[in-house]
C-alpha cells in the first residue's frame, strides 16, 4: 500500500481541480477560507489476503467563510453539489486511483453541514466522507 | 503451531497467485452417508462413509486488469482448473501450513456484481473432481 501521507497529498491534488478552492493535505493552524482540508479518520486492515487491500476513511472538511455571510452559504451549495466545476465530490473523484496511489476511491456523502469555530471565528463548513481502497 | 487469525492464505489457480484479490477461502471435504441400517441395528440408524467429494468456495475483489482475477476466470468457464490452497497463513507447504491441491470444475463465474457505492466483489464455488491431495512439504 502507498503511504498514507502520499494518499493525503494526492487527495489534496484532486481537490485542486475544484474551482476557487484552496487545498491542504493536513489541517492548518489558521485555515484561510475557502479551503478544503484532508483529515485521515481510520483504516481497516486485511480486506484481502496478504495485506493486499486496506480500506481507509478520510474526511474532507471544506470551510467556505464566515457563517453569517450569504456568499458563504451560496458557495457551500456549489461545493456540495454532486456535479459542476465547484463540486468537491467531482474533484475528489477526478482521479480515482490517485495517480496509482490507491486501487479506487469514492466520495460517499456529506454527513455534516454547519458552523464550526476556529480561533474564535465561526465558519460555515461541510464534511465530505471519502473511502479509499489501497 | 498455535491458534491463529486468518490473514494471508495463499491461493492459486492454474499456477497464478490470486491471493491478493481473495478475501475468503474455504475448502469443504465431505463423504456421503451410506445407510446400512438393518434388523440388527437395534433400532438405530447405521451409516458408513461413501464417495468423497469437495467444494472450493472463494470470495474475490473484482479486477479486470490484464491477467487479473476477473479476466482469468472469464476464459476458464467450463474447464477443469487446479486450485492450491495453503492454510495457516503460510506461503509454502509445511507441517503447520499444509497445502491442499484440488482439480475443480469452473462451472460458474459472476463477472458483474455489487451495488452502487460498494466495492465490486464476486464469489465462486466449484465442485472438486478427483482426489483432493494434501501436502506438508
Amino acid at each position: 500500500m502507498a503511504s498514507i501521507t502520499n494518499i493525503r497529498s494526492a487527495l489534496a491534488t484532486n481537490l485542486g481541480t475544484v474551482s476557487g478552492l484552496r487545498t491542504s493535505a493536513e489541517v492548518p493552524d489558521n485555515p484561510s477560507p475557502p479551503i478544503a482540508m484532508v483529515n485521515f479518520d481510520s483504516i481497516e486492515y486485511h480486506s484481502a489476503f496478504n495485506n493486499a487491500l486496506n480500506t481507509l476513511q478520510f474526511t474532507v472538511s471544506v470551510i467556505v467563510g464566515r457563517a453569517a455571510e450569504r456568499e458563504a452559504q451560496r458557495r457551500l451549495d456549489a461545493y456540495v453539489s454532486p456535479t459542476g466545476s465547484q463540486s468537491v465530490k467531482a474533484g475528489v473523484e477526478s482521479d480515482r486511483t490517485l495517480s496509482g496511489e490507491c486501487q479506487d476511491l469514492i466520495c460517499t456523502g456529506v454527513n455534516s453541514i454547519g458552523s464550526i469555530v476556529i480561533n474564535d471565528q465561526t465558519y460555515l463548513a461541510a464534511e465530505f466522507q471519502v473511502t479509499v481502497y489501497a | 503451531m498455535a491458534k491463529f487469525v486468518v490473514t494471508s492464505n495463499a491461493i492459486s489457480l492454474n499456477g497464478s497467485d490470486i491471493s491478493a484479490n481473495c478475501a475468503r477461502a474455504e475448502l469443504a471435504l465431505t463423504a456421503a452417508e451410506v445407510d446400512v441400517t438393518d434388523f440388527g441395528s437395534s433400532g438405530w440408524t447405521e451409516v458408513i462413509g461413501g464417495l468423497k467429494s469437495g467444494t472450493v468456495s472463494l470470495d474475490f475483489h473484482s479486477d479486470f486488469g490484464s491477467g487479473a482475477v476477473s479476466a482469468l476466470f472469464q476464459d476458464l468457464i467450463g474447464t477443469i482448473g487446479t486450485v492450491t490452497l495453503i492454510a495457516g497463513n503460510g506461503t509454502a507447504a509445511s507441517a503447520t501450513t499444509p497445502q491442499y491441491t484440488a482439480e475443480v470444475l469452473i462451472n460458474s463465474f459472476t463477472p458483474i456484481a455489487g451495488s452502487v457505492g460498494d466495492l465490486s466483489t464476486f464469489t465462486v464455488s466449484f465442485p472438486t473432481t478427483g482426489e483432493v491431495s494434501y501436502g506438508t512439504a
